[in-house]
């Protein structure tokens, strides 16, 4: 029984490491932007499907596919800033959504045009025997995960806190008016999130067909379902809360589906953020309501 | 001698409702230019345009000779202008350094940024007190101090003030204007947005008064009774 415990939290931070990228993901585009962008996991998808198509075709490296991966979830991504989020920056933020769904729907046509499959393999990052220890068993690749999740968030927490872009995104974030008349251009620096979230996006796209072996159409609506609700967990807007919200995500689903099993497994996650929300607790609105008040 | 900052006819709408009407003011280098009027007359619209916050309907304004009409607010602040606007808005989640730097984020040298920051800390020694809080934990005045502080940062030729002594205790704004002052002394030419027209009519060389989005007097401080301006400023000529 502690066993099963251990092994279900080992399994749920592996899985949480992952979900916690998406997040981070989106929350860089929800922090500048203030609007959600459904076509975040589409926009990985399309990335993920380039790389299958590389690996189909010429049997590419796994470094060329994690990069192909990244390059074209930044060329959705640019695409995605272009059509939804450009022309509306000072318009309504329904329009920008409704549209990034419309291109949610291009890259899911455009993805079964290319390959009309429903499920292509992908090449797995370590093809060996998971480590056994005290009866618990981990996968290499999920330290490899895990340890990429780490890398990516230390290396993104550097950019913010350490450099001069960093500086002008996080003023941005906190105020774009304000920001302008600091000299900052917030026109750029939109795009330029936007371009840095999608390349975290395609990272952990590549991590996730890599680590289940396969890729489906559906990624891009799990991606963006995963990313969302992760998001939310942690506290719409705040970085650190993204990473809590994908580690707490990937918990509750690997405890959820032990004690009631698969089918259960994603409402129990739902029904938790729905009570999140309907309790509404301070930390949960605390970004959204900062900057209106200011 | 051509003044620092000419608007010229200026037009500014939100939608069909025009809150500038067709201004024109100067602001001569070196001087300290107050403009007053009552709440809804159009002045943080004169400010949000020059700054290119807002673009004009009409009209132009010009800034050393150059035309920076409808240009974006960080080109504007790269021609030298900053504003120091209403409420401050700082950044509350950066700390008291960072909204300097962030001030700073168009000019390059790290070293004279640095020796920038160390003569504005000698100047606002709260500030310095505090430099590594978040700007929402500062008191309104001092969170003012850090709004003029953020906007010297970039050396502007041009400083747009806007009422930095809204809501703020007497004792705060007498510091308010004795850096005003300060600033005037050493070259900084100031273009100051006012609902306290006793005290700006101190420190300013050259007045206007805008009322109902346009320019209805224009002089020096002695031109016009100072109760009379008071009266305009705070209630418009419509309460004669």
């Amino acid at each position: 029984m502690l066993l099963d415990l251990l092994q279900n939290t080992i399994d749920g931070i592996a899985a949480g490491a992952s979900y916690a990228l998406l997040a981070v993901g989106f929350t860089l585009i929800f922090g500048v932007l203030r609007r959600v962008n459904l076509s975040y996991g589409p926009a990985i998808m399309f990335g993920c499907y380039a790389a299958t198509w590389l690996h189909l075709n010429f049997q590419s490296g796994l470094m060329v596919l994690g990069l192909a991966a990244v390059a074209g979830a930044v060329l959705a991504g640019a695409y995605v800033e272009r059509l939804c989020f450009a022309p509306h920056r000072a318009g309504s933020a329904i329009a920008a959504m409704v549209a990034s769904f419309a291109l949610w729907m291009q890259f899911e046509e455009l993805a079964t045009l290319v390959l009309p499959r429903h499920v292509y393999p992908f090449p797995t990052l370590h093809e060996g025997p998971p480590l056994e220890f005290f009866g618990l068993t981990l996968r290499i690749d999920a330290i490899a995960v895990l340890g990429a999740a780490a890398l990516i968030c230390a290396l993104l927490h550097g950019l913010l806190h350490r450099t001069r872009f960093g500086l002008a995104v996080r003023a941005t974030i906190e105020n774009p008016v304000a920001a302008s008349l600091a000299g900052i251009d917030p026109a750029r620096v939109f795009v330029l999130v936007f371009a840095l979230a999608s390349a975290i996006g395609g990272i952990a796209g590549f991590l996730i067909v890599a680590t289940h072996g396969q890729v489906t159409p559906m990624l891009g609506m799990w991606s963006t379902l995963k990313g969302l609700l992760a998001m939310m967990l942690g506290g719409l807007g705040s970085l650190p809360g993204a990473i809590v919200g994908g580690l707490a995500l990937g918990l509750i689903e690997a405890h959820s589906q032990w004690f009631l099993g698969p089918q259960l497994r994603d409402l129990v996650a739902y029904l938790l953020l729905f009570a999140l929300l309907a309790a509404n607790p301070a930390w949960m609105t605390r970004w959204t309501t900062s900057r209106s008040a200011s | 001698m051509a003044a620092l900052l000419e608007v010229r006819e200026l037009v500014t709408a939100y939608g069909k409702i025009e809150a500038l009407r067709g201004v024109s003011l100067e602001v001569q280098e070196g001087s300290i230019t107050c403009l007053l009027g009552p709440n809804g007359a159009g002045k943080t619209t004169l400010m949000f345009t020059t700054a290119g916050i807002l673009r004009p309907r009409r009209g132009s304004v010009r800034f050393g000779g150059r035309d920076i009409t409808g240009r974006a607010p960080h080109a504007i602040v790269g021609a030298g202008i900053a504003l120091v606007p209403e409420n401050r808005l700082v950044f509350p989640n950066l700390s008291v350094l960072e909204n300097l730097h962030a001030g700073a984020y168009q000019r390059r040298g790290r070293s004279e940024i640095e020796s920038d920051i160390e003569r504005l800390m000698l100047r606002f020694p709260r500030l310095r007190d505090r430099a590594a809080q978040n700007a929402g934990t500062l008191s309104g005045g001092e969170q003012q101090m850090l709004a003029v502080a953020r906007a010297l940062m970039s050396r502007p030729k041009l400083l747009l003030m806007d009422e930095p002594s809204l809501g703020l205790a007497p004792l705060v704004v007498e510091e308010i204007f004795r850096i005003i002052a300060e600033l005037h002394r050493d070259g900084t030419t100031i273009l100051l947005v006012e609902q306290n027209a006793h005290m700006a009519l101190q420190v300013a060389q050259h007045f206007y008064l805008i009322e109902q989005g346009q320019i209805t007097f224009s002089g020096n401080p002695g031109a016009l009774a100072e109760d009379e301006v008071i009266r305009r400023a705070y209630l418009g000529s419509a309460a004669h």
